[in-house]
């Protein structure tokens, strides 16, 4: 096969191959930087949180009545609340919490120990650690990996009204924070005393995985009207069952209430992470649809060149070139415009990733991506020009005779 | 009417060209329309996000940020939340034509007639009586409330509708967490896009309120804070925050002309000044006025992803024209010997022009019509992806008007090189 002769018959036709190959690259640069985007959303979904994230029920609430004013009323009916999940078939362990984990900004406050209050003109993050106004039952709930110390318990509640801190629990990431590799246990911090250390769970996915900072206090029950969120650990299996019970069981107790979600801390996770999906695979959409109409210019494209060159072909068939030889030529010309294509999609996709950055983050693109974009423009466009390829190749040599 | 009777002969023609060739001219209109209506769907979003959604005061509407956190260690600097103080210093100056400080809460409301203990969740604005007039608030029946203390309510149109039917429920009792308050006005249906009063915590796109509630009243109440607060102190109830340093409100003022942005710029610098020599903050003096459009900018409201995906979709469209003019050419290529003849018997460049161009418009009209229900169902589809933006999608008339030019000049910017090209097909190559 004779490149430079197919290339010399590409040039005779610039501007319809230069159209083709334009569109093809940027078919390319638009499929490969919506695969990134695609992977980059999976990628977050698929990571480490250190919960059990399918076994975790959320039940997210709030009293509608105006009796709930009363916080003792209020406690009450909460502890009963909490009473009657615990009963519940499959459940496995009940909480409660201010706020959720996996989530932008919420409660917030800086967090540092009494003799280096300093430390957090060092360190941003420390101004903004989440504190988790919650129970005794949270690190068995969440099924918190304990490092140091202990778990929460009953006596770390503190009396009503008591303007004090009291005993906290705190992640990880904090403790390497403030005491590097020292324990922590006993420290005194402007936010209580430190008794226990448990593993990090993810907090805040926008912030980086060792500034994952947080508090977590034994003060749901002073602070009743923050707990806006029940925890329940369900044994595997049972989710969907205990999910069915849930609203019932609560609504017995008091039926003022509004409980408008119950999830699991996956489902919650997918929720955080829907805007990006969703602009994926609004991307991944348009691939789809610009495939499809770079699949039709290929089309034309071929079809319009073979319908021009039947005189050619018909000469070169009754110089003795066989139906396969016609097929070989017709699609290596086109496999030559797409490698041009490809060529050039390189650059395209690279300058749309740049543009892209501007607004959106985005991984930079890698070469086994753009490897299979490639194939997958190669096999769309053969698949295009088969048929006319095809015919091409049945165009038989009787027509070098005839004239016009 | 020669000229008449020549377009009609273009159009007649254009509809025998449409005919020959249906299944290639449905595709050209196919491909060209999807990628019209999905760039004209993502325009309709930026478009809504990027609007003015005060047009007749947006230049004087100043929203402030203060500078007064007590130690060295703000949250921001300045804040866009301000501590009760400082708000009302705002408040009680005399410069500003009118001005509404107001936190965002929400509560369970019910008829307080009514037999039904239904409840229904509501956002609240709790806000000083300047609210009203300084957001060009539409009523429906009865007024605002006068005083920022007060069982009065005003309610939108939504929670009426849900409660009272949409009847005018002036007079009326809710009953709010236990309390009771009576409604002294009801608004129209009232649509900002963006929120503009409200832009920051990811608010930008919600609607507007459902009950307006003095200030105080709410404080009292200890109606909790629904959007961001930062405070240097602990407390437990709202009630509790006004002389302490929990930062929560948001002040809002409308200034008569921009003479007064400088005198209200100096009487900020002057309290901030004056609250440093005190001793109660160690900041740099730094007050910022932001009038709507630059808050609003300030607050990025138009949303990077969808600026992003705009991008993608004029990439789309490009490829889109590309498509429709690589399919044009062999349909004026197989066209040539016509061409020719007609050239032969004398038809000039110009009027080849005119009868390609016609050709062309029609073809763009099509397809405009098939883009706009597409762009309509993209931008369905587009919110079911993104459902943050839900309240965003609506088709302006305006982009209605675009949508039409974009198809008509992407169908004339397609057939621009096939027409070129026909005007060389002479009747002698074509005979020989």
């Amino acid at each position: 096969m004779n490149i430079k002769a197919l290339l010399k018959s590409l040039l005779l036709r610039k501007f319809t191959t230069g159209l083709l190959i334009l569109q093809l690259s940027i078919t390319l640069g638009l499929l490969i930087n919506s695969v990134i985007l695609a992977l980059d959303t999976n990628n977050k979904l698929a990571q480490e949180t250190g919960l059990d994230i399918e076994n975790t029920l959320i039940i997210s609430l709030r009293p509608t009545s105006g009796e709930y004013r009363n916080l003792d009323y209020y406690r009450s009916i909460v502890s009963e609340d909490l009473h009657q999940l615990s009963k519940l078939s499959g459940v496995e362990g009940v909480s409660l919490m201010n706020q959720l984990p996996i989530n932008k900004n919420g409660m917030l406050g800086n967090f540092y120990d009494l003799d280096d209050p300093e430390i957090i003109r060092k360190d941003k993050y420390l101004r903004d650690v989440k504190f988790f106004i919650s129970n005794e039952n949270l690190g068995n709930t969440l099924a918190l990996a304990l490092l140091e110390g202990r778990f929460l318990t009953k006596d770390d509640q503190l009396d009503f009204g008591r303007n004090e801190p009291g005993n906290v629990v705190i992640t990880n990431s904090l403790k390497k924070a403030l005491y590097g590799d020292d324990s922590a246990l006993g420290q005194e911090t402007n936010n209580g005393r430190i008794v226990g250390v448990v593993k990090d769970i993810m907090l805040d996915p926008t912030i980086p995985v060792d500034k994952q900072y947080g508090v977590f206090d034994n003060r749901a029950m002073e602070f009743i009207f923050t707990g806006r969120f029940y925890l329940l650990r369900v044994t595997p299996g049972q989710v969907e069952a205990v999910r069915n019970k849930v609203s019932d069981t609560i609504l017995a107790v008091q039926a003022e209430r509004d409980i408008y979600r119950i999830i699991t801390i996956a489902e919650h996770m997918k929720r955080f992470y829907s805007h990006d999906k969703g602009l994926a695979q609004l991307f991944l959409l348009l691939c789809g649809l610009m495939i499809f109409v770079t699949a039709i210019s290929s089309y034309a494209y071929s079809q319009f060149h073979i319908s021009r060159q039947k005189k050619y072909i018909g000469i070169r068939r009754a110089l003795g070139a066989r139906k396969k030889d016609i097929l070989l030529y017709v699609l290596t010309e086109n496999w030559l415009v797409y490698s041009i294509g490809c060529t050039l999609g390189l650059v395209m996709a690279l300058g749309f990733n740049i543009l892209l950055s501007q607004y959106i983050s985005l991984s930079k693109p890698d070469i086994m991506l753009f490897i299979l974009a490639s194939v997958v423009i190669f096999v769309a466009g053969t698949i295009a020009t088969l048929i006319p390829a095809i015919k091409t190749s049945n165009i038989p040599p009787v027509i070098a005779t005839r004239t016009v | 009417m020669p000229s008449n009777s020549m377009f009609v002969y273009n159009l007649t023609l254009a509809m025998q060209s449409f005919r020959r060739a249906p299944t290639l001219y449905f595709l050209i209109i196919l491909t060209l329309s999807i990628g019209v209506g999905v760039l004209c769907a993502n325009l309709a979003l930026v478009n809504s996000m990027a609007s003015d959604p005060i047009p007749e005061k947006s230049a004087n509407l100043f929203h402030i940020n203060m500078n007064t956190w007590p130690d060295d260690q703000p949250p921001d600097e300045p804040m866009h939340i301000l501590r009760y103080r400082d708000a009302m210093a705002i408040a009680e100056s005399k410069l500003t034509k009118g001005s509404a400080i107001f936190y965002a809460s929400g509560v369970y409301a019910r008829d307080a007639e009514s037999s039904s203990m239904k409840r229904f969740d509501s956002e609240v604005r709790a806000t000083t009586p300047g609210f009203f007039e300084l957001t060009n608030a539409p009523f429906a029946f009865g007024s605002a409330f006068e005083k920022s203390r007060g069982m009065e309510i005003v309610i939108g149109d939504e929670l009426n509708k849900k409660i009272f039917a949409g009847k005018n429920s002036v007079g009326k009792t809710l009953e709010l967490d236990g309390e009771l308050l009576t409604i002294v006005g009801v608004l129209k249906p009232w649509v900002l896009r963006p929120l503009f009063y409200h832009p920051t915590e990811g608010r930008a796109f919600n609607l507007t309120d459902d009950i307006f509630a003095p200030l105080e009243t709410a404080i009292d109440l200890g109606w909790s804070i629904h959007a961001r607060s930062s405070s240097a102190v602990n407390y437990t109830g709202i009630e509790e925050t006004r002389d302490k340093d929990v930062y929560y409100l948001q002040a809002w003022v409308e200034l008569a002309d921009m003479n007064q942005k400088s005198a209200l710029q100096s009487y900020l610098d002057n309290y901030s000044q004056q609250l440093k020599d005190a001793g109660e903050h160690p900041l740099a003096i730094k007050n910022e006025l932001h009038n709507v459009n630059e808050w609003l900018k300030v607050n990025k409201v138009v949303d990077q992803k969808v600026l992003a995906f705009t991008l993608a979709s004029v990439l789309f469209l490009s490829v889109c024209i590309f498509n429709a003019s690589s399919l044009l050419l062999p349909r004026f290529h197989a066209a040539k010997f016509e061409v020719g003849l007609r050239r032969a018997i004398g038809a000039s460049n110009r009027h080849m022009l005119v009868q390609g161009l016609t050709e062309s418009v029609l073809l763009g009209l099509f397809t405009g019509v098939v883009a706009l229900v597409l762009s309509w169902l993209f931008l369905k589809l587009s919110v079911q992806f993104l459902p943050r933006l839900t309240n965003l999608a609506v088709l302006e008339p305006k982009l209605l008007v675009l949508g039409m030019l974009l198809a008509l000049v992407t169908s004339i910017a397609s057939s621009l090189y096939p027409l070129y090209r026909a005007n060389y097909y002479t009747i002698s190559a074509e005979l020989k």
